[in-house]
């Protein structure tokens, strides 16, 4: 039935508008600018340079390159490794 | 805070959309759905009883709907003559068209087992008739008396075979009877005149089953 | 290397700043925190002090204000869990042994089945849900918890309503509707007030945030806690009648599920995956997309529950095709949260927390796309109407939801009390019993489904041949359910003992997550050696 049809089409073109400016206003005020600092935002520096005992060396190495000195973890964590 | 409120808005904005596609447009058109002519309003006693299967949760097992016989078999397992549509459910409030099978359709129960004998036999023992059958029974909605006990008012119930109770005779409570005549009062065979807003009409472009083609509503044999 | 354990110290009520006036030892902050101090100086602390311990400061004071509420709705989750899964238990029980307690009104199956699905949904895991949020939120906004009273008020409300309103279900008195089945009148209200004081607490911290950012996690719990009102106050409302109230019930239901219980959890999710591993999340631009089309599509999904029935065909359609549609975020969360894990998938050995959330992220994607493909109508029409789906909702609010919150609790609860969890053995107990129970289940109920949607289709079967095709798979399915109680009991258990000052025997925690969980010692080192390094930068 058209009617049913039309209604459904018209709401979705508005809603999309909508969201589609929603976009662009949040683009515009830089939202979408420095993402990586928004996903750090749950860390603290320290969480970041610990040694885990799971990651490989190389993952390891990763880690000090992109965080700085690794802490190492206390005796007693992490079974007496690392 | 225009983060947030963006965030909020947004949300708001996604739920909203839904709620009116899903909800309010329907609703809109429904409206303009009615009984039809055969369909009568349930009595209080039926209401009762309607009560007395809500509260005690037979819709967890049992649905109240016939799918469309191009869709699946429903109608040919003999649960109804033709597709339930909007117009059967005006007096449901709230639905109970149920999720699960565990037992059978009960939407036309009323026509495929007019026998109110039956039914209190099954609501106080499912397996006095069915052996197989995983129903519960609801002896809470009936009293076990001394035969001697029984007054001249009461609806006995004569439980068939092995599992009748021992000495005992099993009375029908009121809310037993009011279940009952709710349960013999689900009959939706009945034509849907042009006039109610069947579902075929509200469909659409995308109308029918998984053939793509549309059946209709089917009248009475 | 045994510590000296020192009794618990009387706890005072001061802020941080007082406590920073004060000379050396150790901090009172550390005492208003944990109520206990323990002295062992660690080397390795020690040589971070460079950093800045405002860092810690604020996450410490963030844990400290949320830690009444969040105690008390930990609290009634995992009372809400064994009740809960008594209820299921005996409902399981009952599909094969239907003479099983019938003489009584309140332990038909029909109000059981109805008393357990609101126990866990309302109780166990919106109280979950409810205090890991009241946790989470200041710490992802570097604020602390405002008005923690008045949502432990609220969570305290919550239950009253819940007690009454799973004790209406059992007498009897039910609205009527799957998932609504609470009175509206006398049970509704005591959620409604209840929930919105918590989500005053939780918006006002929101409003006096620090952060700059607000990381993904905050938007998906910021919009549960909107869209939960929205849809329970719709769901309830008196008047649906007709066709149109099973639309209303099941955009209700479907939108529980969607916009409550997966949006909390997912949100959950992805602040522990990264937040153990010390990795930040793969793409924080796929968290994006993956949320915006998350709230659209899935808001349409409700009518998945009705294919085949007496509506309009173009909205079944529509929620087919929205079903269809959740690919897209589904799969950008997968991939996001996979990303962050693979090659580091032996954290899973090191941290409780990380075995049930990664577990739980993996049910998400595989309950999701269960669903987009049940939702097609040539699927539909042997799954509907089966226990297919019951089966399916449990690898959701089970495998999904029940697991991310046990992940999150193991996270959360230490940091509360101030020590670790006792026993690494009941940590493992739980884990076990209840990965084997769930997998039972899911199996066993999955195939008794299709063999009943099969037996359904043909007209030629009785319905009989429906019913007996289905009794060992039920049968499974109890023992799966006796497997995940035992779990459970095991998890309150030890969850007891926590509240109760248990501490693990000797110093070494009995399992390791990645930052010291007694960061009471952290905290008292870094604190103290501030002072010698006042000013200095992150």
């Amino acid at each position: 039935m058209i009617p049913s049809s039309l209604a459904v089409i018209l709401a979705t073109l508005a809603l999309g508008v909508f969201a589609l400016s929603a976009f662009i206003v949040a683009w515009w005020r830089g939202h979408f600018r420095n993402l990586d600092a928004q996903a750090r935002v749950i860390f603290e520096p320290r969480d970041l340079r610990f040694a885990r005992p799971w990651e490989t060396p190389a993952q390891r190495r990763e880690r000090e390159a992109t965080y700085g000195a690794l802490l190492p973890g206390r005796r007693g964590e992490w079974g007496g490794a690392a | 805070m225009t983060r947030v409120w963006l965030l909020l808005g947004g949300a708001f904005a996604a739920l909203s959309f839904a709620i009116v596609l899903l909800v309010l447009v329907p609703r809109a058109m429904l409206t303009r759905v009615e009984a039809p002519p055969w369909l009568e309003p349930y009595t209080a006693s039926e209401l009762q009883g309607r009560e007395v299967y809500i509260a005690n949760g037979c819709v967890y097992c049992h649905s109240q709907q016939v799918r469309d016989p191009a869709f699946t078999s429903d109608v040919e397992r003999g649960w109804g003559s033709r597709a339930t549509v909007p117009a059967d459910y005006v007096y449901d409030r709230p639905n109970l068209l149920g999720t699960s099978r565990t037992g059978p359709d009960l939407i036309n129960v009323g026509q495929r087992l007019p026998d109110p004998n039956w039914q209190l036999i099954h609501l106080y023992d499912p397996r006095a008739l069915n052996a197989w059958s995983i129903m519960p029974g609801f002896p809470f909605l009936f009293e076990e008396k001394a035969p001697d006990a029984v007054r001249p008012g009461d609806r006995v119930v004569v439980i068939p075979g092995p599992r009748a109770p021992r000495g005992r005779v099993v009375v029908a409570k009121p809310e037993a009877l009011a279940l009952t005549n709710y349960l013999l009062s689900l009959k939706r065979n009945g034509a849907v005149p042009a006039s109610a807003m069947a579902r075929e009409r509200m469909a659409g472009p995308l109308a029918g089953g998984m053939n793509g083609h549309d059946d209709g509503a089917r009248p009475a044999p | 290397m045994t510590a000296p354990r020192h009794a618990p110290e009387p706890q005072r009520s001061r802020t941080v700043p007082e406590a920073r006036r004060e000379s050396a030892t150790v901090p009172p902050v550390v005492d208003q925190i944990a109520g206990v101090a323990q002295v062992q100086t660690v080397r390795g602390i020690a040589e971070a002090r460079e950093l800045a311990p405002k860092d810690l400061e604020i996450r410490l004071q963030a844990d400290a204000s949320s830690r009444l509420p969040v105690l008390v709705c930990y609290s009634a989750a995992a009372v809400w869990l064994i009740v809960g899964s008594l209820f299921g238990e005996l409902a399981s029980l009952k599909l094969h042994w239907p003479d099983l307690l019938t003489r009584e009104g309140w332990l038909t199956f029909g109000r059981i089945r109805t008393a357990h699905l609101n126990a866990v949904n309302y109780g166990w895991g919106s109280l979950a849900m409810i205090g890991t949020s009241l946790w989470l939120m200041p710490r992802l906004v570097h604020a602390e918890l405002r008005r923690p009273r008045l949502a432990a008020m609220g969570a305290v409300l919550w239950n009253i309503g819940l007690l009454l309103g799973v004790g209406g279900i059992l007498v009897g008195v039910s609205d009527g509707m799957e998932w609504l089945e609470m009175s509206r009148w006398f049970a509704d209200p005591w959620l409604v007030v209840g929930g919105g004081m918590i989500g005053v607490a939780l918006f006002s911290t929101v409003a006096a945030r620090k952060a700059e950012h607000l990381y993904v996690s905050v938007w998906y719990i910021m919009s549960a806690f909107l869209w939960f009102p929205m849809l329970f106050i719709l769901g309830n409302w008196p008047t649906w009648s007709g066709v149109e109230s099973g639309a209303v019930n099941w955009l209700f239901a479907h939108n529980v599920l969607g916009f409550w219980l997966t949006a909390v959890s997912v949100g959950v999710a992805y602040y522990f995956i990264p937040k153990v591993l010390g990795r930040p999340i793969y793409s924080y631009q796929l968290s994006i997309l993956g949320f915006w089309t998350f709230a659209f599509f899935y808001a349409l999904n409700g009518m998945h529950h009705l294919v085949g029935g007496p509506l309009p065909t173009w909205m079944i359609t529509t929620s087919v095709t929205a079903s269809v549609l959740m690919f897209i975020p589904v799969v950008a969360t997968a991939i996001n949260l996979h990303m962050t894990v693979v090659g580091r998938f032996g954290a899973l050995r090191y941290s409780p927390t990380l075995r049930f959330v990664v577990l739980g992220a993996m049910g998400y994607t595989a309950v999701s796309l269960q669903g987009s493909f049940t939702a097609l109508r040539e699927v539909n029409r042997i799954t509907h109407f089966t226990h297919w789906t019951i089966a399916h909702s449990h690898v959701g609010v089970y495998g999904f939801v029940t697991f991310i919150m046990f992940g999150a609790m193991y996270y959360v609860v230490p940091r509360l009390v101030g020590h670790e969890w006792p026993s690494a053995a009941l940590i493992r107990w739980h884990f076990g019993l209840v990965v084997a129970g769930i997998a039972i289940y899911v199996v066993a109920l999955t195939w008794a489904g299709v063999a009943q949607g099969l037996a359904l289709l043909d007209p030629g079967l009785p319905f009989q041949a429906s019913v007996e095709r289905t009794r060992y798979g039920l049968m499974g399915r109890s023992l799966g359910g006796l497997l995940m109680t035992a779990g459970h009991v095991v998890f309150a258990w030890h969850f007891w003992l926590m509240l109760r000052g248990r501490q693990p025997a000797g110093a070494r925690p009995p399992f390791h997550e990645a930052r010291p969980i007694l960061y009471t010692e952290a905290a008292a080192d870094v604190v103290a050696t501030s002072r010698s390094h006042a000013g200095s930068a992150p």
